[in-house]
């Protein structure tokens, strides 16, 4: 039975609320008319149904806002968040009501507090303004006053939602073109039309809150703009093909939003990096470096090793001798990834899901961290079986194909790099030489002593604002309420009188961790909250929670605290934490789900560890 | 697409809508679940079964399932 066939049963039998989990399953693998079915048959679903019955849903909610019709977008968008495991719940405006939207403070969009308002611009924004007849002039003023009107908007959302702000470039249609007859008004339109979205584009680094899409490389793959029809007697400016594409985008903002953002990519090698097969061909028969095939392998290469320079881990899962990988990447002459791009060779015979296993617990990571890429089907298959929460990249035969494969579903987009991004690789092949020094001491104490832990614990800098952001949005394990916090709320917290956001960073003998951990605390009189406390999972277990925790008690008393209220929200990732405030004194939790410390007896923090602790703001 | 139960049961596959023949004469908005947006997206489905264009602005103005799929096939009538 095919996803669509599928879903139509649950869909009229009634039970697909009940067997929603399902979705995930059966359209996470379409595209094209075939998740445009699933779309629609999933968007006549209420949300609340679904939520119903499986209230820990993950739930995106999206206002869409625009110039023309915008409903259109609901059923393929519904479907593209359904891929990943996102339900969305729709606000959808007026038909051209993004200014009465975005302008007014007091509008509904902004009460209703979206995760994300979708404005969609299309070229009637500025064709509506031309004059008849028009000429280049009145299409540059044209541009430039309704891109003062959109810049107005970006700002004043910025100051006053909460949420992100998705805009996208206005792409410039042929039917417009060629309606100027010389071909030198028709350059000067270009420009001024270019420098419109060059506008657009820079909005993004203006307003943290706000985001821009590039229209045109989507456009460039052989999308038609517009469906003249739809166009002129219906209002639907962009063409469904552009809405089904531009709304697969979202989707990976809206993952990323969810804090599902992919950490490691799983490479097979045979026929992956290189063409032929290690085994049968030997290192000087493989195909990769110069020439044929063996480009479009070299090719396929230093898109990985780009993709590793941004912060995502590389990893490699083959079937093969361990002897042969490791000299094909020292040896071979074309190879442009070396051992050093990853933080793991595995080479072996032992079923590849059980690799990646092992891989995700060497790391502390979990399996939705992980991308997979393999031209096999069957191992594609087993580990889609397997690990369903792994994300697979099916290779076809063609290397040529190989790199826009990888690259379509933007497993590993995010808002903004940080430092630590860069630096990621040799934390985590730290963490694996800690772990292999872990197997030879008996017992974890003397590993801890021997260890030289070192914590500093301090209120968040400026500097420090996209980092912690970051880690709110992609730590899932150590994270106590699991509320994702955008650098926009961070940075109000730095400001906030009553709260205080603190760092923690840790190093050790191995090496700097970095910044791995935070804290985020407000004053409330005698009492002091902790709202949530998070940590990567690369360190957690080595007594820094502890100390980070004792000093914040300490710290409270000491400044006429009378207790200290911390809480804990499960989801399924952060099991390991739910006992953590008992463990460490505090009572409870009450029938609100609150644990408190009355700062009797206070846990000293962990011998082994080293702690620079400042404070400010309320707790000084 | 040759009838219109033929029509009823593309709407109720493509759509996801419980329609039934009893719906085909229902003022639209009388249909249960329909909304106008439905319209846009079975034109195009309709099209490329037939393989004939429908005229938009004409559709637009229909007032029941019946009447899109009278005009959808009128060619095959005529």
């Amino acid at each position: 039975m095919t996803s669509g066939s599928e879903l139509l049963r649950l869909l009229r039998s009634g039970a697909l609320p009940d067997r929603y989990p399902l979705v995930r399953e059966l359209v996470g693998d379409l595209s094209g008319d075939k998740l445009a079915h699933a779309g629609r048959l999933l968007s006549t679903l209420d949300p609340d149904e679904v939520l119903r019955a499986h209230p820990g849903t993950p739930t995106t909610h999206i206002a869409i806002t625009g110039h023309g019709l915008v409903a259109p977008l609901v059923p393929t968008l519904t479907g593209e968040l359904a891929r990943h495991g996102l339900l969305l719940r729709s606000r959808l405006s007026d038909f051209d009501g993004y200014i009465a939207d975005l302008a007014d403070p007091d509008s509904g969009l902004y009460a209703a507090g979206p995760d994300l308002t979708v404005c969609l611009l299309d070229p009637a924004v500025i064709t509506d303004d031309l004059p008849v007849p028009w000429n280049v002039a009145d299409a540059e003023k044209a541009l430039d006053e309704r891109m003062t009107v959109v810049e107005g908007l970006a700002a004043r959302f910025a100051a006053t939602a909460r949420g992100t702000l998705l805009l996208n470039t206005i792409p410039l249609p042929r039917r417009l073109t060629t309606q100027l007859l010389d071909h030198r008004s028709r350059a000067r339109l270009g420009v001024a039309w270019r420098e419109a979205n060059a506008r657009l584009l820079r909005l993004a680094e203006r307003h943290p809150p706000v985001l821009v899409i590039d229209l045109d490389p989507l456009l460039a793959e052989g999308v038609p703009l517009t469906d003249e029809r739809l166009d002129a007697y219906a209002g639907a400016h962009l063409s469904a093909e552009l809405l089904a594409v531009y709304a697969r985008e979202i989707g990976h903002v809206a993952r990323q939003l969810a804090g599902q953002t992919r950490k490691v990519l799983v490479l097979d090698l045979d026929e992956t990096l290189w063409g032929g097969i290690l085994g049968d061909d030997g290192v000087e028969g493989i195909q990769v470096g110069e020439g044929g095939r063996g480009a479009a392998f070299a090719a396929f290469q230093r898109v990985v090793k780009q993709i590793g320079a941004q912060g995502v881990l590389l990893a490699a899962v083959s079937k093969n001798d361990p002897e042969p990988v490791r000299r094909a990447f020292a040896e071979h002459p074309g190879m442009v990834l070396r051992e050093d791009d990853f933080v793991r060779i595995s080479a072996s015979w032992r079923p590849k899901h059980e690799s990646i296993a092992a891989l995700a617990g060497a790391l502390n990571l979990g399996m939705d961290s992980m991308v997979f890429v393999d031209d096999s089907a069957y191992e594609c298959g087993l580990v889609r079986r397997e690990l369903p929460t792994v994300a697979v990249v099916q290779l076809g035969e063609e290397p040529a194909a190989h790199a826009g494969r990888l690259l379509r579903d933007g497993w590993f987009d995010t808002r903004e790099l940080t430092g630590e991004d860069h630096t990621r690789l040799d934390k985590y092949r730290q963490e694996l030489g800690r772990q292999d020094f872990l197997d030879s001491f008996t017992s974890i104490d003397d590993y801890l002593r021997e260890l030289g832990v070192v914590v500093r614990l301090g209120p968040v800098t400026e500097t420090e604002v996209p980092r912690v952001a970051q880690l709110s949005l992609r730590t899932n394990q150590f994270n106590l309420t699991t509320e994702r916090l955008q650098p926009s709320d961070v940075h109000a917290l730095r400001t906030d009188r009553d709260a205080l956001p603190l760092a923690v960073h840790a190093a050790d003998r191995f090496g700097d961790n970095g910044l791995v951990g935070a804290l985020f605390l407000r004053r409330d009189g005698a009492r002091v909250r902790i709202d949530n406390f998070l940590l990567s999972c690369r360190v957690f277990g080595r007594g820094i929670e502890q100390a980070c925790l004792s000093a914040v008690l300490r710290r409270a008393r000491d400044t006429g605290a009378a207790e200290v209220l911390g809480r804990y929200r499960p989801t399924a990732k952060n099991q390991k934490v739910a006992r953590f405030y008992p463990r460490c004194g505090f009572a409870g939790p009450d029938e609100d789900g609150i644990f408190r410390h009355d700062l009797t007896d206070i846990v000293p923090p962990p011998g082994h560890v080293n702690l620079i602790e400042t404070f400010g703001g309320p707790l000084s | 697409m040759n009838t219109i139960d033929d029509f009823i049961d593309l709407v109720g596959e493509q759509i996801g809508l419980p329609v039934t023949l009893a719906d085909a004469e229902r003022p639209l908005d009388q249909v249960p679940g329909w909304d106008s947006l439905h319209l846009i997206s079975l034109l195009s489905i309709m099209e490329r079964r037939t393989g004939r264009p429908v005229s938009l602005p004409t559709v637009l103005e229909a007032g029941t399932l019946g009447e899109i799929y009278r005009l959808a096939s009128a060619r095959d009538t005529a």
